[in-house]
């Protein structure tokens, strides 16, 4: 086993009982997903004040509300086309909401240099996502590159614990360009091969 | 291995990593991570002006030792 899936394996044990509580206790999936939303806002908050382990830490429980909502969906046969629509879009508010928060925490400190770079940061994170949504509706799937949304989270809360935001930050730009030329570069060579076949 | 295939082997490797194709949980992926994890927490913040890192980090502190 990879280490990274050993981690993974490790983190579902708590999550499992999680799960299990709110398929018992019938919670709604969207409602855990607009709750983990919330959340976000809250870790935001915290980020716009510079307390980046606090933020850390109210990520990690917003995430779990991220992670389990399709699960129990599933569990629960909650499961549905608006879920996922509404998983996606509720997704976009917390991914944004947590760069406003550095953007804002940025602009205090009178860092223009890094405001932009939390900024086409999240460009390229929003890129990153409809990229592949747009393409998934001409071809069947869109799965390339490596800087997806749980990759951006984890380095997020990576950086906001060890206090290493600088960093983390460059490291979800440079990877995040890459992804989105690495799906038009697969769209646009399947389009071709589409078009080639008929 | 061919030599032909050993000689384009970096080359190969950087394609891969720019076109990344990988599962999660491939030793591929713990390959990038641990890269990732590299360059956050050796790199000294000085050298990207993070405004809010505190401390010299990793390679900071061992470029301290020498001085």
């Amino acid at each position: 086993m990879t280490f990274t899936g050993a981690i993974g394996a490790a983190c579902m044990f708590p999550l499992r009982a999680i799960i299990r509580a709110c398929v018992a206790l019938r919670i709604h999936p969207n409602v855990l997903t607009l709750v983990g939303v919330f959340i976000n806002f809250v870790a935001a908050w915290f980020f716009a004040q510079g307390e980046f382990v606090t933020a850390g830490f109210v990520m990690l429980v917003a995430n779990i509300f991220d992670f389990i909502d399709g699960k129990v969906a599933e569990a629960t046969n909650l499961a549905s086309r608006f879920g996922g629509f509404w998983d996606s879009v509720m997704d976009r508010f917390s991914d944004l909401s947590l760069f406003i928060g550095v953007i804002y925490l940025y602009a205090q400190l009178g860092r223009t240099d890094y405001v932009m770079i939390a900024a086409f940061a999240m460009m390229f994170s929003v890129m990153t996502s409809y990229t592949r949504a747009r393409a998934e509706s001409m071809i069947d799937k869109c799965k390339v590159g490596f800087m997806e949304r749980p990759e951006r989270i984890v380095l997020v809360m990576i950086g906001a614990f060890t206090n290493r935001m600088g960093a983390v930050l460059w490291v979800i730009l440079v990877l995040s360009i890459v992804t989105v030329l690495d799906r038009i570069y697969f769209t646009w060579r399947a389009l071709k091969t589409q078009e080639a076949a008929s | 291995m061919t030599m032909q295939r050993l000689l384009t082997l970096p080359a190969r490797a950087v394609w891969h990593a720019l076109f990344w194709t990988f599962e999660r949980a491939t030793w591929q992926y713990d390959l990038m991570v641990i890269a990732i994890l590299a360059f956050v927490w050796l790199t000294p913040p000085d050298w990207i002006g993070d405004p809010t890192a505190s401390g010299p980090g990793l390679i900071g502190i061992v470029l301290e030792w020498f001085r």
